[in-house]
């Protein structure tokens, strides 16, 4: 019976000419962003893999020079693009893809692609995951809106109920017809957004995505059955399919539009960021705090046992490198430590936001199995940052280990070896499933609710009178 | 098969129905003459269980419909005054979709292409969609679903409101020849002429009461116009 209710709803909407031309747009809108992503993360990723290994041939052909030079030669670390990017670049434009590691600095993440975007980006990237996240809801309260109030309008929901159709079965079939409708647009987009994956992704970069790709979906089809739900809802309670729709689109206008935004101020009002000039400047201020150099010599003088500094037996312009290093690293980790956590506190404040409006659940759930959320640049960002730190101990150490020289100590290929290449592994599918429980629950909340409101509107609340 | 007894409806302070009670017995056809507001459509939703009594009992077949909503649904056919179908539909599609939903089961096309036969629906216009059916064809729909349906009890709701006499004459055809396979029909209308043409009995309705029920091979046209003017001029 409910299958037989589903499949007439589908019947119906296949030859409704609005149907037709609405799944049209938002198909073929799908399908280019997906082929967009898709070119994007093949080209960055073919640029990234090339310039890692340029990189690491510079580094280790630079030739003779003092390993101090080389410091700050440095080398670059490129953020891996994940697979899943391709369907939600996600924090990617804005947080940046590249960072020059070097001594003394823990530097800026350089190539913001928003940084070079025009004014036209004001409104937004065509990515399947806006699709999916604005355009999907929208089309799904273009289908059902008019569910029940169409039936209440057009006088066949007299007699549909006087066949002695149980409600609920009715609302399951509609809701089913629903999604079904939405599966024929969405099931080939998917397999095609799949195949474009293993098409573009590196050998076993695919299945090792494969856990993250699943989850998403699950993540999606619960948005969208919060959808579903809600439409009927809002079809079943409406006297008219008019008022029904004013409603939904009210509803799809503050979820896509206005929550977001309404949060993203409220966060940073809360929890207040430095400007980037008053953070760069405390940062200057911080770093001169370091210890005097006659301090640090009489330290290590003392830890040597001499009583003067040509009776040292290692340089200590290494250990004084060194030692500026540390306290580089200290400010750093301070500081940059605060900027993130409060970073942190403002997405955690607009995740709660996903209780009124379930497009910030999914939107963070999307970017975190993307690869492409906050969380997972600060997870690149320490990698990096620790890889730096490593690199410029080993230079430093070998000054210091030289001792004293009659002229300038060089290092050569077989100390710039001995820095490894900068490999980073993404976090686990456990991690982040972990940092998105939040938002996981309230999807489920949002899509149970839906489901039960549904359940609840077609039998309490739909009126044959 | 169909029974009111002491049923009434009120909404606030206003009685829509004062306590009615009528039996429609198997193959009679009982025609509720009244004018708007007189409360014959709050009886036929009453039986329909469209709305819930204030008091009283409406049954089918024996069966409360407060208690057995979905059972005695079952039982009965409804004609409402409006005839809507789903116009992306064709007629076929319409009644194997309500034939199913009725029936719990499919019929097959060879069935139901029985069933419009019966109901002299045009050669070749169940596979076209309703948005292009007149009202009379439309009509033929959902009797055909009655007949699929086999339902023991028709509600008809002003059904030859907006018919030409000639599908009049055909609607009231199909009724006295499903009345006359023993189906119970209770039919609300203004039409006095039908009303006695058709009718086993006729009802007049007044303000929520009805205030006499008339055997129609006991008077002529001309005497139900007159006993039904004067209920209206009390």
């Amino acid at each position: 019976m409910i299958g037989y209710i589903a499949h007439k709803e589908m019947r119906e909407m296949r030859r409704d000419g609005r149907f037709q031309v609405a799944a049209g747009i938002v198909m073929t809108l799908l399908v280019v962003s997906v082929a967009i992503g898709w070119e994007q993360y093949v080209t960055v990723s073919r640029q990234h893999e090339q310039a890692r290994a340029e990189t690491r041939e510079q580094w280790l052909t630079q030739g003779k020079k003092n390993p101090h030079s080389a410091a700050h030669y440095g080398v670059y670390a490129f953020k891996p693009k994940s697979p899943l990017s391709l369907v939600d670049r996600g924090a990617d434009p804005y947080t940046g893809v590249a960072v020059w590691l070097e001594a003394h600095k823990q530097n800026e993440f350089k190539y913001k692609p928003a940084r070079d975007a025009n004014t036209l980006a004001r409104f937004g990237d065509l990515t399947a995951s806006s699709v999916m996240q604005l355009l999907i809801p929208l089309l799904i309260i273009l289908m059902s809106f008019s569910a029940f109030a169409g039936e209440k309008e057009q006088g066949t929901l007299r007699l549909l109920l006087s066949m002695g159709v149980a409600r609920e079965k009715l609302a399951i079939g509609k809701a089913l017809g629903i999604a079904g409708g939405l599966g024929t647009l969405l099931v080939p987009a998917a397999v095609m957004g799949s195949a474009a994956l293993m098409l573009g992704s590196e050998e076993g970069a695919f299945s090792a995505n494969l856990p993250r790709l699943a989850w998403m979906t699950a993540s999606y089809l619960l948005y969208f059955a919060a959808f579903i739900g809600l439409s009927l809802t809002v079809s079943a309670m409406a006297r008219t399919g008019r008022l029904a729709l004013v409603c939904l689109l009210g509803f799809w206008i503050f979820n896509g539009l206005a929550a977001p935004r309404l949060m993203s101020d409220v966060s940073r009002t809360i929890y207040r960021t430095p400007s980037s000039f008053a953070f760069a400047r405390e940062m200057e201020s911080e770093l001169k705090k370091e210890q005097s150099e006659e301090a640090l010599k009489r330290k290590v003088m003392a830890q040597y046992k001499v009583e003067k500094m040509e009776d040292l037996p290692v340089n200590f312009q290494g250990i004084a490198l060194q030692a500026s290093e540390e306290h580089g690293n200290e400010v750093y980790d301070r500081l940059y430590g605060q900027l993130w956590d409060t970073f942190e506190a403002q997405n955690r404040l607009q995740q709660q936001g996903a209780v009124v409006a379930p497009l910030l659940a999914m939107r963070s759930v999307s970017m975190g199995l993307s690869g492409t959320d906050f969380a997972q640049f600060r997870d690149f960002s320490v990698a990096a940052e620790q890889y730096r730190r490593q690199l410029i101990e080993v230079l430093n150490d070998d000054i210091t280990k030289a001792g004293k020289q009659e002229g300038p100590h060089l290092g050569d290929e077989r100390l710039w070896a001995k820095a490894p290449p900068f490999v980073y592994e993404a976090p686990g599918v456990g991690r982040v499933l972990s940092q998105q429980c939040w938002s996981l629950s309230l999807l489920a909340v949002w899509a149970t609710s839906g489901a039960a409101l549904a359940g609840w509107a077609a039998t309490r609340r739909l009126r044959a009178e | 098969m169909l029974q009111a007894i002491g049923l009434t409806k009120t909404y606030g302070t206003q009685t829509a129905l004062h306590p009615l009670d009528l039996e429609v017995k198997p193959g009679e056809i009982f025609c509720l003459l009244g004018a708007n507001g007189a409360g014959k459509t709050t009886t036929i939703n009453l039986f329909l269980n469209f709305i819930e009594p204030s008091g009283g009992r409406a049954l089918i077949n024996g069966r409360d419909v407060a208690e057995y909503p979905l059972e005695t649904k079952k039982e009965i056919a409804y004609i409402p005054e409006q005839v809507s179908l789903y116009r992306n539909l064709t007629g076929m599609e319409n009644l194997e979709y309500f034939a199913t939903l009725a029936n719990g089961r499919e019929l097959g096309r060879a069935k139901l292409m029985e069933y419009l036969r019966e109901v002299d629906l045009p050669a070749g216009a169940e596979d076209r969609k309703v948005s292009g059916y007149s009202k009379g064809m439309r009509q033929k729909i959902v009797i055909a679903m009655a007949m699929a349906k086999q339902a023991k009890a028709l509600l008809l709701d002003e059904p030859t409101s907006g018919l030409d006499p000639k599908a009049s004459n055909e609607f009231s055809r199909l009724i006295g020849r499903l009345a006359g396979q023993g189906t119970a029909v209770l039919m609300a209308t203004h039409d006095l002429f039908r009303a006695k043409e058709d009718g086993s009995r006729v009802g007049i309705m007044r303000q929520g009461k009805l205030r006499q029920v008339l055997n129609t091979d006991e008077f002529g046209h001309a005497d139900l116009e007159r006993i039904y003017l004067e209920h209206m001029h009390d």
